[in-house]
């Protein structure tokens, strides 16, 4: 058994539903707003290995996802769904996290292929990450090695559904539980590690904050003074990396 | 002693006081106000000059059996009330705060004083030996204005200097070549009396003059020198001199053109062998003076060569709408001197303000000053607007009145030539804004302030012109009225914010209505939303990089590469060569000649006296 706890989906029934979640009327505009988003999915690729292989024929005319409404964007803010295809490193994984964050919510993150599930191939190897979810909320794997477009396509109706019924709700624990998250991170990266953006500002902002987002480890981040503005911000993040 | 001898005198002593006091801020402080002194009194003179009246000066003396004298009427006031408002500027400018860092202050105000004296004796000739005065008197006090910094700009002011020799040369044949052809130098008398010239000698004064005030103008071949001239010059200078000085060119061409030889006598007059007659070929001249300045001005990475290089462009732009004779044309060419000079000084002033700041007009070394220097942005961001012609600002009515006159002349292809103009000034003036102000702030401007008020409100004071101005038209119209009134051209009618034509009207306070209604529409929803959360400008995506304030995540070098691939290949410099070949040439043959007598008294002796004996057997 590792020494640290093993993230399990939080039990959704015992969480206090806001005021917004309840009124009739944000909740209509809530169902209507999914339906659109699980049509209109636009893919960021985040093509580590050879995953990536199995993309341009499930792009391209004969499964063509265009079809069901995704393509790819090319920039983190614009996108909706985090394609990671194939073995993280330790190296490649902070950058993830950095483009994770840099995604407007609601966000979606698929891993693909055995790799991302459990180390794959590269299961012994010392400079991989064997699971993906214990540093990012995953709404879904691809298992397989590699999957086939086929495969792949069946994914990608499976989180429309998802989304389209409004149960692709796992971006909000990144912010509800992000000292959870920033824990495995910097057990992971050492205990300086942090990103430029404020997500716990984020978390407060858009009312998402949880009894998780703060603890012990988001205390650490308080040192670097990131997100007051004016101050410091751009000298930390001078720091060589 | 009338107003427009007080306005002589008064530009005369505007010379005095940074003469008296060349320490401390009371001598430009004398000068703002001497300034704002003359403006008062052109004021006072527009119910004389109105409906084609003149104020005569009591300066005047006989000379060649000739009485030169001086005398305003509504076209020169034009130019002259233009010409001491943006001294008025400049000079505010240069003494709330922008002198602090120049060493030689008074010397900039004095120098500008004699510019203005200059102007107003040129604008107010009587006859074509005043207008020669004045018109040597500006190009000496210009030069010496271009080259009051010193270092590179002292270059560029001699460089000046040669072509407006040259130029004055132009000049001088084609002012004895009318005297003697009409027999009278008196501009009054000589309205079209050009138009009975035979062809021949009418082509021969067209060039003269179009070589005499075009240099001033730089108009191409002659544009080589001005870009540098005016932006090397100190920062006020250069707001001033690229307001007006070149309109200077714009004064003499049309006194000639229009009032002596008259667009009829230039439409009749066919050019042999060709479809063009002296009018569309001036048009295309103009044309072309719109277009390849622009385009050099795309490729400028100093931020004042850009905006002087966009000042030769819009001259084109003027000279095309007066060469249309229709009262459209005509208003739009007249109107753009004034809103080319409302936009193009608070443009060299916000540059000179970001320079002050900064220590650089480089547009690769600047970015994301928005955030540090937010009122200069927003005079560049007016003035960039009415340089790109765009509503609300007052560029984008003048420009429409050329354009609809150049389709109302039946011009089609000098409209798509003023609109490939206008493409380019839009493209490279964005390339101003962002390269500056937009992106990434550079590390070592994190401290950087807006300019003291003191050279902040007059530059937002003279935009926030440019905007009502635009949204009134009128009010512009109202001064160009004097001006065509004087030349003998049609206007059309108008009202404070709407211009009437026959085929198609334009209501400005309806299309800043609309623009404002739209933005406002956009501006409610954004705040309404209220759920957008702002981010630190190194929270950027960057392919998953780490960024940090020593990272250049945005680049500004090389702008436009894809469209300069494509026109790249008729970008070639040649003219700049030949130009240096050429001056190469006059280096190597003046050396060689002076190599003749230097050092020997002997052959300097025979050398005199054979040119002095070859020069008697040309002429005899």
């Amino acid at each position: 058994m590792p020494d640290y706890p093993i993230y399990r989906d939080p039990p959704e029934q015992c969480r206090t539903p806001d005021a917004e979640e309840r009124s009739l009327w944000g909740r209509t505009l809530e169902r209507i707003a999914d339906h659109c988003r699980a049509r209109s999915l636009f893919v960021l690729h985040y093509c580590t290995g050879c995953g990536a292989i199995e993309l341009p024929p499930s792009m391209t005319s004969r499964f063509d996802l265009e079809r069901v409404g995704m393509q790819p964007m090319v920039t983190p803010r614009q996108a909706d769904l985090l394609l990671i295809t194939g073995y993280l490193s330790v190296k490649t994984l902070k950058r993830v996290i950095l483009t994770y964050e840099q995604m407007q919510g609601p966000k979606y993150v698929m891993g693909f292929g055995s790799c991302t599930i459990n180390g794959g191939m590269y299961w012994n190897s010392y400079a991989t990450v064997k699971r993906l979810d214990q540093y990012l909320p995953v709404d879904m794997y691809i298992a397989g090695c590699m999957p086939r477009p086929e495969a792949i396509q069946q994914a990608f109706l499976q989180l429309m559904e998802k989304i389209d019924s409004g149960r692709a709700q796992n971006w909000k624990e990144y912010y509800r539980r992000y000292d959870h998250y920033l824990g495995e991170q910097q057990a992971l990266f050492g205990e300086q590690f942090h990103t430029p953006t404020d997500v716990i500002g984020e978390a407060r902002h858009y009312s998402l904050f949880g009894p998780e987002t703060l603890g012990e480890h988001t205390a650490k981040l308080a040192k670097y003074d990131l997100y007051h503005p004016g101050q410091g911000a751009v000298d930390a993040l001078e720091v060589k990396r | 002693m009338n107003a427009f001898d007080l306005l002589l005198y008064l530009a005369l002593a505007t010379l005095l006081p940074s003469l008296l006091a060349p320490k401390g801020r009371s001598g430009g402080m004398l000068t703002t106000l001497a300034y704002l002194l003359q403006v008062w009194l052109l004021f006072s003179l527009l119910p004389s000059v109105s409906q084609g009246g003149s104020v005569a000066a009591c300066l005047e003396f006989a000379a060649f059996g000739h009485t030169i004298g001086w005398q305003l009427n509504g076209f020169g006031w034009f130019f002259a009330l233009i010409t001491a408002v943006s001294a008025l500027i400049a000079s505010a400018y240069a003494t709330g705060g922008w002198e602090r860092q120049c060493d030689h202050a008074s010397r900039l105000h004095s120098l500008m004083a004699l510019n203005v004296l200059a102007m107003y004796l040129l604008l107010g000739a009587a006859d074509l030996i005043s207008l020669f005065i004045g018109w040597e008197l500006v190009s000496w006090a210009g030069f010496l204005l271009m080259a009051a910094p010193g270092g590179q700009s002292v270059q560029a002011a001699l460089r000046y200097l040669i072509y407006a020799l040259a130029g004055a040369l132009a000049l001088l044949t084609a002012i004895v070549l009318i005297e003697q052809s009409s027999g009278t130098i008196q501009l009054d008398a000589l309205r079209g009396a050009l138009a009975s010239l035979p062809d021949g000698l009418s082509w021969v004064v067209l060039a003269l003059v179009f070589v005499g005030f075009g240099v001033k103008l730089a108009m191409p071949p002659f544009h080589l020198w001005q870009a540098p001239a005016y932006g090397y010059a100190d920062g006020p200078a250069a707001a001033f001199l690229g307001a007006i000085s070149s309109r200077m060119g714009l004064f003499g061409l049309c006194l000639v053109l229009v009032q002596m030889v008259g667009l009829e006598r230039l439409v009749g007059l066919a050019l042999p062998f060709s479809f063009f007659d002296a009018q569309s070929l001036l048009a295309w001249a103009a044309a072309i003076t719109l277009i390849v300045p622009t385009y050099i001005a795309l490729t400028q990475n100093d931020a004042r060569l850009l905006l002087a290089w966009h000042g030769i462009g819009q001259g084109g732009f003027m000279l095309l709408g007066l060469m249309l004779g229709n009262d459209l044309g005509t208003a739009g060419g007249l109107l753009h001197v004034l809103n080319h000079a409302s936009y193009q000084a608070p443009l060299f002033l916000a540059v000179t303000a970001v320079v002050y700041r900064t220590g650089t007009a480089d547009l690769d070394r600047l970015g994301g000053l928005i955030a540090r220097m937010p009122w200069a942005y927003v005079t560049l961001l007016l003035g960039i607007i009415g340089l790109a012609g765009l509503p609300p600002m007052n560029g984008f009515v003048s420009k429409w009145l050329i354009y609809k006159g150049l389709l109302d002349a039946q011009m089609p292809l000098l409209f798509v030539a003023a609109v490939i103009g206008t493409l380019g000034t839009i493209l490279s003036v964005y390339k101003l804004i962002h390269n500056i102000f937009l992106g990434q702030l550079r590390a070592e401007h994190r401290e950087v302030t807006d300019a003291p008020w003191g050279m902040t409100g007059p530059m937002l004071l003279i935009a926030g012109f440019a905007f009502i101005s635009g949204m009134l038209p009128g009010l512009g119209l109202y001064l160009v009225e004097p001006a065509a009134a004087a030349l003998g051209l049609p206007m059309p009618s108008f009202d404070l914010s709407a211009i009437h034509a026959p085929n198609g009207a334009l209501d400005m306070l309806v299309v800043v209505s609309a623009l404002i209604g739209a933005i406002g529409f956009g501006a409610l929803l954004f705040l309404n939303a209220g759920r957008s959360y702002r981010t630190q400008p190194l929270d950027n995506y960057a392919g998953g990089h780490f960024l940090t304030a020593q990272t250049r995540y945005q680049y500004s070098h090389h702008f436009y590469a894809g469209l300069l691939r494509v026109i790249g290949p008729w970008m070639r410099p040649w003219l700049v060569a030949l130009e240096q070949g050429s001056g190469h040439f006059l280096d190597l043959a003046s050396a060689a000649s002076r190599g003749l007598y230097y050092h020997n008294g002997l052959r300097f002796l025979v050398f005199g006296t054979v040119v002095g004996l070859l020069w008697l057997l040309i002429v005899v």
